[in-house]
């Protein structure tokens, strides 16, 4: 089958591509990129086995790149499967997963990782990588076989969302992954400052009597794995960054040479702890007329944590959601390239699990379909341009694995996202393709749709009938105020 | 006119007004206490459920004198014995007592949030009998009913709070209670108890954090003293009891600086030696036995005022 794509908006942030044109898609591959310049010559007509696929007012894109996804698939089949993952992959846009190593057995051995790539070959529609644990069972007491996990074909190793507390221990693995040019992906917290607590420590924890995480229990390991990763010289990737003082340390780790990459999640950037009150703190401020004391920067104005009760378990993450200071910071490093990656943190869970005591919910949010949406706040708000914005779901995450990124040059695989902007949507999470419905956006009318993703030529995604027919009147383009900078 | 409330979570939904109500209902209910036949009609054939997941004698024998004052149905539920020792989880004990007819559920949890999830998935009236380190709204406002049947009216009054004020659920609901009705507040204790001042007044702008006790005793009118948890120790808040019991324990000596009319109060249960001793507890200025008299009236009120 051939596709042709037309009139869409294409971003290609590898290519430095941003122009309206058409991509001729055949056998898997990108064949053919017509930029403005093409759209008014000469072209040979589309033949008959070619369906064009109309993107006129979106955005057509490389597919993005997830590096933190949890499969759930061997082990916890209930809250998903490689099946439902990678439809939510699609749906969000995704045409490549890294499955962190948190299925059940523990991915610790080359046998374990070969019986994950048969199920993966068997049921992922997109790509899925693999990544090795570094310590047995992630427990972080004894060395995995690291060598023959990377032979087995993994691409980094992780302890999930442990931290080593042995940095005896934390030095051998880097040094070790540093002989086998992998990255270390690490979720950094100190054990015994964040003991206990489910929420970040400040006035919202005190406020609801939560036991807090402070931002010293990430940035205390953060300070220590990247003094490591400089004695070692191995590629240290920091999961999850949620502080502003980790943003400064691997800011500073950057600019004297260090190999630190990083990633943050859509809901670190976009949401803070006050997401924990829910309707509480609106009533508060109704009550006392000081609405708007605390202005909540990270919010535009069509996202309303008072849609949710107080507490909510949809809530609780690891790292716990942060306050309006650190989400800046977050959003600063992520703009000027500290941050080289939006990574999801997909983590499912199955309502039976989640609908408890706040204290006792598992953490984790179920994050690919929402992911787009919820960082294009960033890009409505004037706070990112869209072309950086892609370059973290594609080219970003591809330089923290060392790989070329998808692109979409003639002769790249033909992973291909089309998402509509503007298209305003509200969030169903009976509706989602993950079995995980744990998402504190329930409700929350969001701008930006994927409408279409397509991986190695093949569409695993398509909204209702997009792209079918060519619209009756062709529409300005809904993208100049988006693209008005370009 | 009395408005009805369906749910008793925290006092930080509770107007000025509301909360002088339920004062002046209490007042009434003690008066009820005080006859031959200490019972009268008002909740006569509704259910009354004391669902407790955590240990507790003085506000679960209150609740349950208060229910059964007012001619309630009271039914004990215990976390031991129950289903939720098999592994029954919070939202479904809540629907099988819901299922079972109960009108009114008590509640005492540990885990901070937990009447909100429960107030979600029950059609009757909920009471927050405490949970975790958030919220004791009945013991708050028995407090404020024994300050103000001693003191006249709240307003103005300074009122020092000292001891474990990070973990203490009573710390909060008195905020609301104390802050709404105008009292001058202070926090104290040692820091690792208490965390950054700005973490409080984020939310409780007027409030005053203190580090030392024996400067605020000569201006005050209501110290409360709360339990120190002996865990608090092995968790490395605190270096030693001896020295907490140095700076901040209630003795006979230290309650000398304050002036003569200032009371002593205590949520209980007491640790006698630690934050406070024998022969202050029971002794005037001491009004902790008052304060816990008072309890079946204040809840008497609520539960009135909540079955409409």
């Amino acid at each position: 089958m051939r596709y042709l794509i037309k009139n869409g908006t294409i971003i290609d942030p590898a290519n430095r591509v941003a122009t309206i044109g058409d991509i001729l898609v055949a056998n898997g591959k990108v064949e053919r990129l017509y930029d403005l310049a093409d759209l008014h010559s000469d072209r040979e007509p589309v033949s008959p086995d070619t369906e064009v696929i109309n993107a006129r007012g979106c955005v057509v894109a490389p597919g993005f790149t997830d590096l933190h996804t949890h499969l759930r698939q061997p082990g916890e089949e209930h809250k998903e499967t490689i099946a439902s993952v990678s439809a939510a992959a699609a749906v969000g846009g995704f045409t490549t997963l890294c499955a962190r190593p948190t299925t059940r057995p523990t991915p610790d051995n080359a046998a374990t990782i070969r019986q994950l790539r048969e199920l993966t070959a068997q049921w992922a529609r997109v790509r899925i990588d693999l990544i090795g644990a570094l310590t047995l069972g992630n427990e972080g007491q004894v060395l995995s076989e690291m060598r023959e996990l990377a032979e087995a074909g993994c691409i980094a190793f992780s302890d999930g969302g442990r931290t080593i507390t042995n940095s005896a221990l934390m030095r051998n693995a880097l040094s070790y992954a540093a002989a086998l040019r992998l990255p270390v992906m690490v979720s950094c917290q100190d054990p015994y400052l964040a003991a206990g607590g489910v929420a970040h420590e400040g006035a919202v924890s005190v406020r609801l009597g939560l036991p807090g995480i402070p931002a010293a229990a990430e940035e205390a390991i953060v300070a220590r794995d990247i003094a490591l990763a400089e004695a070692t010289g191995a590629h240290l990737h920091i999961s999850r960054v949620s502080t502003a003082g980790s943003v400064a340390l691997i800011r500073a780790a950057r600019a004297r040479g260090v190999h630190v990459t990083a990633e943050v999640t859509p809901h670190h950037l976009t949401l803070t702890d006050r997401w924990l009150l829910g309707w509480l703190e609106e009533r508060l401020e109704i009550e006392s007329g000081r609405s708007g004391a605390h202005p909540d920067l990270s919010l535009p104005s069509w996202l309303n944590p008072a849609l949710l009760p107080p507490y909510d378990s949809s809530t609780r993450v690891d790292p716990p959601l942060r306050s309006i200071e650190h989400v800046e910071a977050l959003v600063e490093g992520l703009r000027d390239g500290v941050i080289d990656a939006i990574a999801i943190d997909h983590a499912p869970h199955a309502l039976v699990d989640r609908d408890c005591e706040y204290g006792l919910a598992p953490p984790g949010i179920s994050g690919l379909e929402t992911a787009l949406a919820l960082t294009l706040t960033l890009v409505h708000r004037g706070e990112m341009d869209i072309v950086n914005l892609i370059a973290k779901l594609t080219e970003g995450p591809a330089q923290v694995l060392n790989r070329s990124p998808a692109n979409l040059r003639p002769g790249a695989t033909a992973d291909i996202v089309i998402f509509d902007p503007e298209r305003s949507w509200v969030v169903e999470p009976e509706h989602f393709a993950s079995k995980g419905r744990n998402t504190p956006l329930r409700g929350q009318r969001l701008k930006g749709q994927v409408m279409l993703t397509m991986a190695a030529g093949k569409i695993i995604f398509r909204r209702d009938d997009f792209g079918r027919q060519a619209q009756a009147a062709p529409q300005p383009s809904r993208l100049e105020g988006i693209l008005g900078s370009e | 006119m009395i408005e009805q409330r369906r749910h008793v979570i925290d006092l930080d939904d509770f107007s000025a007004t509301e909360i002088e109500e339920i004062l002046e209902t209490a007042e009434s209910m003690r008066e009820v206490l005080g006859r031959e036949i200490k019972q009268v009609p008002a909740l006569r054939g509704k259910t009354v459920v004391n669902m407790f997941f955590e240990e507790s004698t003085r506000t679960r024998i209150s609740f349950e004198l208060a229910a059964r004052a007012l001619s309630a149905n009271v039914v004990a539920f215990t976390a031991r014995g129950s289903s939720v020792e098999k592994g029954e989880s919070l939202v479904d004990t809540v629907r099988t007592l819901q299922a079972l007819g109960a009108d009114i559920i008590v509640m005492r949890h540990s885990q901070s949030g937990a009447p909100y999830l429960v107030a979600r998935h029950f059609r009757g009236s909920l009471i927050n009998a405490g949970d975790g380190r958030h919220a004791h709204p009945t013991q708050a406002l028995l407090d404020l009913y024994t300050m103000r049947s001693r003191f006249g009216q709240i307003r103005g009054l300074k009122v020092v709070i000292v001891g474990d004020i990070l973990h203490s659920r009573v710390v909060r609901s008195n905020l609301w209670g104390l802050t709404r009705l105008g009292a001058h507040v202070t926090l104290c204790g040692p820091p690792t108890l208490i965390g950054p001042a700005a973490f409080w007044t984020a939310t409780w702008p007027q409030l005053r954090i203190a580090h030392e006790l024996d400067p605020l005793l000569p201006d005050a009118d209501v110290v409360m003293a709360l339990r120190l948890q002996k865990e608090r120790m092995q968790s490395g808040l605190l270096p030693a009891l001896r020295e907490y019991t140095r700076i901040y324990g209630l003795t006979a000596e230290r309650l000398a600086r304050l002036p003569a009319h200032a009371i002593v109060m205590h949520p209980g249960p007491m640790n006698e030696g630690i934050e406070i001793f024998p022969e202050v507890a029971t002794a005037s200025p001491s009004v902790i036995e008052e304060q816990v008299t008072n309890g079946v009236a204040v809840r008497m009120a609520l539960l009135y005022r909540m079955a409409g």
